[in-house]
Parts: structure tokens; C-alpha cells; sequence
């Protein structure tokens, strides 16, 4: 299924996967599935992520959210509108369903991919290019010369977890100059780290030779497909990247040193007379349609009906490169086995090896030889391990000193408690996901930005790890929550008060379960969507009921049983965990009720519970509404009404 | 519950917040309400027509005093408050400032206190008058108030500028006439 259901956060975003980043957020957002409008979504976000792309839908977002995988993406095509005609993205799926066998016919690799629908799914090789009998998969990486920036491949003999300074390297084709050791290593790892999971995904190990794993990288990065005419093992045949007519037993291209298809096709592969290649309809049939009701998932197209589809497309262009789903499941850069690495190095090593197939050496004599080989291999590991650091140590300076200024900003806040820092630096990390002002489309002013800084927040609210409003009861003030925010950003992009309001603003519209509040003081509060007024006053009410209950702290001459004590704010700070600013809006708005009333003394404001009011000032009015009333009464009378 | 010569005063007399003037709307009507009953039923009790405020409050010899101060819970009426019940006592026609009849100002510190209006108490004098049979007979405003035969009605002991506004009601009615000075003011029924 291309288009899947998705689950949503409470503050109706995409959930992310532990790894996902999101690129870009654009609104007013339609989807075309083929050339037909989806009925159910035709007005929405799009989150793009380092993963996926997730479209919520404005009216509907639980029901109708879908998103799509960026791995099952075979291709992405822009088209800029015209009249009326919205901008679009095409995203055609690759077909998942198809055997990987098909795959490596030549007839199919010779098919053009020109059309998307024809050949669906060559970009399917991937699952070939690494298997498990492959112990030293030919690497295709390539390294940017630092001197004339020539892309030079990796030397396939090169091993990245075996080679050490000493390890010769190929100067660069263009220039000469030699490389250093860290950039082929840097080169070598990141390519390996991105081949590595594709084969775990679709597990169908076939027994092919190692060159094609070469061919096959490089089609898929050259973007052409390499063409083995015929089935002839003689013939030469041409370079991806040069086009230079090479012997076909060359492994790389004479002319520019680009990994060759090779012809030594098992023969099964070979005459595999294309089964069903071209046909589309087992292709669409094995896709059953999405939930949603799709019936012809050739394609999805995202309208964008307000713009930012340029800068949709330049990030979808960088994520499709990127290819960071890849990295999410992969395993950790391979350690070298210790055979292999002492196999790849001369001399101390290979002698080890040999002793290890040897039978074994008993007494003295052999014990004395092993401590040897472990010491051996020890230095050998530990060279490696520092072979390693060096590479690590060209960037690691910056992300020290990048730790030590987080550090300081977040113990600079300075005053705060021990726990808020705790939270804070906690949040910071979690705040990875944050909106900022350049993810979001700009066209539509500024209104996106806040929907999803509202989203955010509503996120960062009600985020139980943190429990920021349990924390304060429930309750908290806009603008301590404004400065915890910001702080938890660590100082970089931070929310200006003004947006910030405007956000908050935002809550009621967009249904999130965080809602903002104002006190007739004019003071602003942030609180969960089921608080209400009568909650609160039922809480109140409720602890003032058992003051009748429970004797004071000290002698009061009042008659206690029938009246129960007056509190005041700060008792009911205290009692609720709220802020005394909170403590006095909610116990002046349960006075507006008529639920409490005040008491002014030399000990400052008290609250009791209402017993002057116990009816008699129900029937009243205030004047204006006796006046409004009284010419209604008399509108009606004559007639007016 | 403290009582004053017998006065059972209400439970909220000795609620602290009674003696705060309430923020809140409905409440502060309710408390007005309480209060200026409270007040009638004092004084119809304590038989007081007129009160001065300042004494009421301020000082301990008055006999309102602990209607206004409630010693056992330490609490008291601001003489601000005290004059806000009054003039809402005004507006229901049971609290009048003394002299401001007399073209005097008013607002001044003393203050009519109503429990029965001057209607009121005109129609208790001409309810006497009817029982007994006194038409047509000249009364003076001293017997009324302090004679043999007024003794036991409700009116005997009346504050005698109270009863002349009484009969000042009835004369407008055209059931009563005063004759006579100042001092020694007659008054004949119809």
C-alpha cells in the first residue's frame, strides 16, 4: 500500500519515528491519486519528513490522514501549474511486490526509464547490490578530491575497517595529488552505512558475482540504466558514465574508472525471457488500494493550491538523496572480524592466520604462541580503534565546543530550581522536532507558521514525559510558559512574545487540547482543554466543604463547624499547586460566580465560602439588564416584536 | 450567636465575611439585603426610630452598637459601609436621612430607620382611631404619643417627629388636620 493510515499526535501532527526529522510543513495541500482528485483529501497539511510525507487533513485529520514512505518512492516529477492548474508533485511508488528475480534480466535493465509506469521497478536492484556470500562487497563510493574536486572511486581492495596509514592509496585520476587516509575512510563508511540495510528489507539473497553490485550502484546514481545489449558475453559494451566501449572482462572503465556491468550473468538470469515486466496489471493488482479507496495507485500527486511547492520539491529532492530511512534500521558501520582484519594486514598478521589453521601446539610452546597472537591482535584492534578516532577527531572539536555552549546556556538560565533544570535540558532534547520559521511555507504570512508553533506547543504542553502542566497544576501563566519554551530551544530560534500569543491564540481553532485563557485582570493562562470553570470551582468548593470538617490551625473565635475558614491565595496556591497569580484569578472568578465571598482584614484578603447569598441574590439584576429588559417587555407590548 | 437584650441575631452576624463589602454583584445585593433586615429588626426590637451612625458604630454607650460591632469575632462595620446600607435601606423606603425633609442636605449622621414607614404608621394611627372611635375628636400629638389613652397601642412612645409625619400622610389624604403651633401641634380626625 503506498498510501497508509497514520496515527496523530494529540496536537493532530504525524507522529515521527525515532529517527524522522521534519523538513518542510506547507497547508492548503490537495491529493491527486492518477489523474483523480482523493474526495477526502483535498485540504490539508503536508508534513515532509526525512522519511516520509504526511498529509493531515484540515477537516477530518483523524480519518483521512495518510502518508507515504519515501522508501517505496520510485520517482518525484514537478510541474509548475498553468492557469488554473495548481503546482503538483508526482510521486510514482516503486513496486514492492515484484520479484526481485525479474530484476536483473538485461531485457528488463535495458528497458528505458523514461516512463515510470512501464518499468516500475528497476530501481528494485537495490536488493541485490549487497548479499550475505559476499564477504568484500567491490565499494563504489567515491571520494571529492580535495585539491581539483574530481570524484574518484574508492580502490575496491580497500577495506575501511582494516586499513591503517600505512595502506596505500591511489592518487586522484585528475590530478595526482593523494588523498588523505580520513577522507577515503569518511568516503568508504558512508557509503557502506547507506548499501548496507536495503538487503534485510526484501531478503532475497541471490548468488550473483560481486561485480554486479558495482554495476547496479552506479546505474542507480548515474541515473541511466547501463546497457548490456545482448546477451552475448563477448561483446563490449558501454560505459554508464563515459559511454567508452569497454572490454567486457573490465571491471571499470578504462576511460573514466567507473564500475562496469559485467555480462557474467548466471545463464538462469540471462535467458529469463521477461515475464511479465511490461505487463502493468499484475504490477497494480498486487497493490491492493489504500483504505482511503484508492483505486489506481500508478501515481499521488500533491497540489499545493497555496504555493511552497518549489521549496517542497528542493527538500524532497535533498531527502530523496539523503536516503535517511536508510540509516534508521541499519546496523552499526560493520567491525571487522578479527580474521579479516588480520588477513588484510601483511606480514604479523598473516602468520596468525596461519597458526589458527594449524592444529593446534600443545604445552608451553603453544601457550606462549597464543598469548602472542592476542597481543598481536590486540595491537591490531587498538590501531584500528585509533585509526578511527583520527577520522572522528577532525569533526569532534566543534561538537565539544557545540556541548559545552548548550551547557552554559542552559545553567546560565540561573535562579531556576534544580528540577526545572533537569526538565529543561530533558525538553531540549526532545525538542528536536521544533518548528521553525524556515520549515514552514512563508507564503500564506505568517498563519502556518503559527498552526504549527500552536502544535508545538499544544505537543509540548501535554507531553507526559515532561508533564509541564501537571507540574504546575494544571495551570500555567502564558508568559512563564513563553520563557520555559524559549528556553528549552537553548537559545536558538527562539518565539517572540508576540507570536507566541498569537499561537496560543491559535489553540480553540485548531481543536488542540490546550486552551488559553484570559482573567477579567487581563491576565493570560494556559490550561487543558477538559478544565473548566466549574471543575475548578468544584475543586474549591469541595476543599471548603472540608475545612467545616477539619478544626483550624489555631483558635478562631468564629463558630468553624458552621463556617468553615476563610483562605487565602496563598493557601490555595499551595493546596492546588498553582501559581498565586492562578490562585487569585480562580478564586476572584469563583467570587464572580457567587460561590465565594471576600473577606478584607488586617490579615489581608480571605476567601469563604458564599453564606451571605444563599438565595436572596439570585433574583437580582444589575440595572442594565433591568433596563434591557424592561424595553423589551415594552417593545413586545406594543407590538414591535 | 450573640444576643443583645433578648435580640436573636441571625448566623451571619457572626460570618466574617458579613462584615466586608462584597466585590460581587448578586452577592453584595444579598449582603444589603441581610443587612438592612437585620437593621429593621434591631431597632423594631429595640424600638429605635432614628439612628446616629457615628455612635452607632464608634461608640459602645449607643444602643446599636452591637449590632454593628461584633466583639466576639472581632469584626465591625466600616461607618462607610453602614452609610451604603442606609442609602440602599432608602431606596426600599425604610431608612430616611434626618432632616432632609427639612431642606437641611441630608446625608448628614442621623438616620430614620423605617422598620414601619410613615404609611405605615399613618394607617396604624387611623386603625386606632377607627377602634376606638375618636373621629371627629382633637388630639394633641402629646397625648398620642405618651397619654392614658394611647397607652398600649402600637404607636404609644412613638418618636413624636415620626407621628407627625404620620399625621402629615393622613392629612394629605384628607383624613386628619393639625391644628395648632409648633410646640403644641393638635390634630383632629376625620
Amino acid at each position: 500500500m503506498f498510501l497508509k493510515h497514520i496515527d496523530l499526535t494529540t496536537a493532530l501532527r504525524p507522529s515521527y519515528l525515532p529517527d524522522e526529522d521534519l523538513l518542510f510543513v506547507q497547508d492548503n495541500v490537495g491529493l491527486y491519486e492518477g489523474k483523480f482528485k482523493l474526495p477526502n483529501q483535498q485540504n490539508g497539511q503536508v508534513y515532509l519528513t526525512s522519511h516520509r510525507i504526511c498529509y493531515v487533513d484540515k477537516a477530518e485529520p483523524r480519518k483521512y490522514s495518510v502518508a507515504l514512505d519515501l522508501k517505496d518512492v520510485e520517482r518525484y516529477e514537478f510541474y509548475a501549474g498553468f492557469l488554473k492548474s495548481s503546482p503538483k508533485v508526482t510521486l510514482i511508488p516503486k513496486a514492492t511486490k515484484r520479484s526481485s528475480l525479474q530484476q536483473r534480466s538485461p531485457a528488463h535493465v535495458a528497458v528505458p526509464s523514461r516512463s515510470g509506469n512501464s518499468s516500475p521497478a528497476h530501481r528494485q536492484d537495490g536488493a541485490l547490490r549487497v548479499s550475505p556470500v559476499e564477504p568484500t562487497p567491490m565499494s563504489t563510493a567515491t571520494w571529492v578530491c580535495t585539491i581539483c574536486s574530481f570524484s574518484n572511486p574508492v580502490p575496491s581492495n580497500f577495506d575501511p575497517t582494516a586499513a591503517n596509514a600505512h595502506t596505500p592509496l591511489p592518487p586522484c585520476l585528475a590530478c595526482g595529488i593523494k588523498p588523505t587516509l580520513t577522507l577515503v575512510l569518511k568516503a568508504a563508511i558512508s557509503n557502506a552505512s547507506t548499501r548496507q540495510p536495503s538487503s534485510p528489507a526484501l531478503q532475497t539473497p541471490l548468488p550473483v558475482r560481486p561485480k554486479q553490485i558495482a554495476d547496479l550502484t552506479s546505474a542507480q546514481s548515474s541515473g541511466l540504466t547501463a546497457p548490456p545489449r545482448s546477451s552475448d558475453p563477448d561483446a563490449s559494451f558501454h560505459c554508464p558514465r563515459c559511454t567508452f566501449a569497454n572490454h567486457p572482462s573490465l571491471l571499470s572503465c578504462e576511460i573514466c574508472g567507473a564500475p562496469l556491468i559485467s555480462h557474467d550473468i548466471p545463464t538462469n538470469l540471462t535467458q529469463n525471457p521477461r515475464p511479465n515486466t511490461e505487463s502493468p496489471g499484475p504490477f497494480l493488482n498486487s497493490i491492493a488500494p489504500a483504505p482511503t479507496g484508492l483505486e489506481n495507485p500508478e501515481n499521488v500527486k500533491l497540489s499545493f493550491r497555496r504555493g511552497g511547492e518549489k521549496i517542497f520539491y528542493e527538500r524532497l529532492k535533498g531527502c530523496m538523496t539523503q536516503r535517511k530511512w536508510l540509516l534508521q534500521n541499519a546496523p552499526p558501520i560493520p567491525k571487522s572480524s578479527r580474521s579479516e582484519s588480520t588477513n588484510s594486514v601483511p606480514g604479523a598478521a598473516g602468520s596468525s592466520e596461519l597458526e589458527r589453521q594449524r592444529p593446534k601446539i600443545g604445552g608451553i610452546a603453544g601457550l606462549e604462541r597464543q598469548t602472542q597472537a592476542m597481543r598481536k591482535n590486540n595491537e591490531i584492534v587498538i590501531g584500528n580503534a585509533f585509526e578511527d578516532l583520527e577520522a572522528l577527531m577532525a569533526s569532534a572539536k566543534e561538537i565539544v565546543a557545540l556541548a559545552e555552549s548548550f551547557a552554559k546556556q542552559v545553567k546560565g538560565a540561573g535562579g531556576s530550581s534544580a528540577s526545572e533544570n533537569a526538565l529543561l535540558a530533558e525538553s531540549a532534547s526532545q525538542l528536536g522536532l521544533i518548528t521553525t520559521k524556515d520549515i514552514v511555507g512563508s507564503d500564506g504570512g505568517n498563519s502556518l507558521y503559527l498552526s504549527e508553533l500552536a502544535r508545538t506547543l499544544a505537543e509540548f504542553l501535554t507531553d507526559d514525559r515532561r508533564g509541564v502542566l501537571r507540574k504546575a497544576g494544571g495551570v500555567i501563566s502564558l508568559v512563564d510558559l513563553w520563557a520555559m519554551f524559549n528556553r528549552a530551544r537553548g537559545g536558538v530560534e527562539l518565539v517572540s512574545p508576540a507570536d507566541f500569543e498569537k499561537a496560543a491564540n491559535l489553540w480553540e481553532k485548531l481543536e488542540l487540547p490546550v486552551r488559553l485563557r484570559v482573567f477579567k485582570s487581563g491576565v493570560k493562562v494556559v490550561q487543558g482543554k477538559d478544565r473548566t470553570d466549574e471543575s475548578t470551582v468544584r475543586a474549591l468548593l469541595a476543599w471548603m466543604k472540608d475545612l467545616h470538617e477539619f478544626p483550624p490551625d489555631r483558635e478562631v473565635p468564629w463558630d468553624w463547624h458552621e463556617f468553615g475558614r476563610g483562605v487565602t491565595a496563598r493557601d490555595v496556591a499551595e493546596r492546588f499547586g498553582w501559581s498565586i497569580g492562578v490562585a487569585e484569578e480562580e478564586l476572584e472568578m469563583a467570587e464572580e460566580r457567587g460561590v465565594l465571598c471576600r473577606e478584607e482584614g488586617i490579615e489581608g484578603l480571605k476567601f469563604w465560602e458564599n453564606l451571605i447569598d444563599t438565595g436572596e441574590g439570585k433574583g437580582y439584576k444589575d440595572e442594565a439588564t433591568l433596563k434591557a429588559e424592561l424595553t423589551l417587555k415594552m417593545l413586545k407590548e406594543s407590538g414591535f416584536i | 450567636m450573640a444576643t443583645s437584650e433578648g435580640f436573636q441575631f441571625p448566623k451571619e452576624h457572626s460570618f466574617p465575611p458579613f462584615y466586608t463589602p462584597q466585590i460581587n454583584l448578586s452577592t453584595r445585593h444579598a449582603q444589603l439585603t441581610k443587612w438592612s433586615s437585620l437593621i429593621l429588626s434591631y431597632c423594631r426590637h429595640h424600638s429605635i426610630y432614628r439612628l446616629s451612625l457615628s455612635d452607632a458604630t464608634n461608640s459602645p454607650s449607643s444602643p446599636a452598637y452591637p449590632l454593628f460591632n461584633n466583639e466576639a469575632i472581632n469584626r465591625r462595620l466600616s461607618p462607610s459601609y453602614v452609610k451604603e446600607i442606609v442609602n440602599f435601606m432608602k431606596k426600599d423606603g425604610r431608612a430616611e436621612w434626618y432632616g432632609s425633609d427639612k431642606n437641611e442636605g441630608g446625608g448628614g449622621d442621623v438616620v430614620w430607620i423605617y422598620w414601619r414607614t410613615p404609611e405605615e404608621w399613618a394607617g396604624v394611627v387611623e386603625g386606632w382611631v377607627e377602634e376606638t372611635g375618636n373621629k371627629g375628636q382633637v388630639m394633641t400629638v402629646y397625648e398620642l404619643t405618651e397619654g392614658e389613652t394611647t397607652r398600649g397601642s402600637e404607636f404609644w412612645g412613638l418618636d413624636q417627629e415620626l407621628l407627625i409625619k404620620a399625621i402629615q400622610v393622613l392629612a394629605k389624604k384628607g383624613r386628619a388636620q393639625t391644628m395648632g403651633g409648633e410646640e403644641n401641634l393638635g390634630v383632629k380626625f376625620f
